[in-house]
């Protein structure tokens, strides 16, 4: 079986009006891999995330999913889009447009219920992810009744009801508190280690070392920087300043100022409040 | 809210009748005798009690009915001082225009005054008419708001399929609910973002630009959620066919229920 299951050739994608979204990315993705995706505000990440779940599809280049290219044409097909539905899932950055029925038992059930997936293996499945997320007093509320942090979670159970192979996040752990964030990377953790594919768009730099086993860089020509294990793209910092993922600020530690490289901002929250 | 502008009050208010009236679950989730009964009987049920007290002829009968709607709400553990201004302050709206001409129907005089060039007389028949209309429709209100106050709103969508209304319109139903909720919020919002800016006291042609501009916002806000909530559809195995998850099972209380909705047809 071949290892590579997403594959990106030379993708361009421009949003209506000619605003540049993607220039000629190249990236490829492993089975049971773990690939993070990093990049500034703009540089193309979201956007390359939905080309990658078909729900929009490159103006020039191509991007394939186990060798078959994906194409409005392909999705046209009932047997090939329900496939593909069913083996990729995907986590958009603002839940509220993926939480979209009167309650979050409904959202959950969304999905396997569009795809026809046994009723017993589904409910098995959502009981476990109801469990380890301690999600069950969540169920029969409105999603307009959740916090940010709720609404993550049910936003991820909800795709991982369809227990697909490959799940794709957009932006998992952002503005959430830590232990909310945590709670997500142990369960991604937890579902790579069972086998799925894992590719995670974030800003987040501390969490990129853990969910990453590759790392690809998107900078502000919206294309690939750097790709490279996250040890080595970590270590680059003068490229993660260049692309604004790293900032330079002094601070104290321990009564002396001292002067050094940092990722994010949310250190910078405490001093604004 | 009591201070503040017409446009801050009407913003605050309208927010807050969503999130009270037609969000709220609390009375729904009550431990109490309509709450415990399938939404599918419940609605079949309280559907015929409302014909019945559209074609009841005799005021007695109208009143017998709301006696009983007034029976359930206090079965039902629901404040009835909360259930009565809940319901009566739709009765004026609903009956109170079509009312009072009909008091001046022709027949036996009962009352007159006159007006210069005109007389007034109510009637009879007329007074007759007007009770019994407006009769019915308060017990219709209140047989429609005991229904909604009992069901959780989802669970109440979801039974509309009892009368065969396709799903599709059922989940479009669903989700204007859910977004009108979102976009209520983000009115909100943009008022307090712009009150915090400018003030309070907004000129009047300020203020109508800053309303156009909300407006004209809005629009693409939903438009661009439009599109979004749809690509989140597809994301999950959505293909143009809305299905549902059937979990509502009918108990020997629902039987129970509707036996006795027949019985109260049957007398009244």
């Amino acid at each position: 079986m071949d290892s590579v299951i997403f594959k990106a050739n030379g993708v361009s994608y421009s949003y209506p009006g000619g605003l540049r979204a993607l220039f000629r990315v190249d990236a490829a993705v492993n089975r049971g891999e773990k690939v993070g995706i990093i990049g500034a505000n703009g540089s193309g990440k979201s956007t390359f995330l939905q080309l990658l779940d078909g729900l929009i599809f490159a103006e020039s280049g191509e991007v394939s999913f186990c060798g078959r290219r994906l194409s409005e044409k392909e999705f046209e097909d009932p047997v090939f889009s329900a496939g593909f539905r069913r083996r990729v899932g995907f986590v958009f950055q603002n839940s509220e447009i993926q939480l979209f029925c009167p309650t979050a038992k409904e959202d959950i059930l969304f999905g396997p219920l569009q795809l026809g997936l046994p009723r017993e293996d589904t409910l098995r499945r959502v009981d476990r992810l109801v469990e380890i997320l301690r999600i069950g007093n969540l169920l029969e509320r409105a999603p307009y009744r959740l916090s940010i942090g709720e609404k993550r979670k049910i936003a991820i159970v909800s795709v991982l009801a369809i227990n697909p192979e490959v799940l794709i996040l957009d932006e998992p752990t952002a503005g959430l508190d830590p232990a909310t964030s945590r709670s997500i990377i142990d369960l991604l953790l937890a579902e790579n280690r069972a086998g799925k594919t894992i590719i995670t768009a974030t800003q987040d730099l501390h969490i990129v070392e853990e969910i990453s086993d590759r790392v690809y860089v998107f900078g502000g020509e919206k294309t690939v920087v750097k790709s490279g294990t996250p040890e080595v793209i970590l270590e680059d910092t003068s490229l993660l300043g260049a692309n604004n993922l790293l900032h330079v600020h002094s601070h104290r530690h321990q009564g002396k100022a001292h002067v050094h490289p940092h990722a994010g901002i949310e250190h910078h929250l405490d001093d604004l409040g | 809210m009591k201070s503040g502008n017409f446009i801050e009050r009407s913003l605050f208010g309208m927010s807050s009748f969503l999130r009270e009236s037609v969000f709220s679950d609390e009375c729904a989730l009550k431990k109490g005798f309509l709450q415990s009964l399938d939404p599918r009987a419940k609605i079949a049920g309280f559907f015929l009690l409302i014909i019945q007290t559209v074609l009841a002829r005799d005021i007695n009968t109208v009143f017998l009915l709301y006696s009983l709607c007034l029976l359930f709400i206090v079965f039902s553990k629901i404040n009835l001082a909360f259930f009565l201004k809940r319901t009566w302050i739709f009765i004026p709206v609903f009956s109170l225009f079509i009312a009072l001409p009909a008091l001046l129907a022709p027949g036996e005089p009962l009352f007159s005054w006159k007006l210069p060039g005109i007389t007034f007389v109510i009637t009879r028949q007329g007074l007759g008419g007007a009770g019994i209309f407006v009769a019915r429709v308060i017990a219709c209100v209140s047989f429609a708001v005991a229904l909604s106050l009992t069901t959780r709103h989802a669970a109440l969508l979801k039974s509309l399929r009892v009368f065969k209304i396709p799903q599709v319109f059922i989940m479009i139903l669903g989700m204007c609910y859910r977004y009108i909720y979102l976009f209520a919020e983000i009115i909100r919002d943009i008022y307090l973002a712009v009150k915090s800016r400018i003030g309070a006291g907004v000129e009047y042609r300020k203020g109508q630009e800053l309303a156009a501009w909300n407006i004209s916002a809005l629009w693409e806000r939903s438009v661009k959620t439009n599109e979004d909530v749809y690509r989140a559809m597809l994301s999950r195995g959505y293909r143009g066919e809305a299905l549902a998850w059937e979990e509502f099972k009918i108990k020997a209380r629902d039987y129970l229920w509707l036996l006795g909705v027949g019985l109260i047809l049957w007398i009244a």
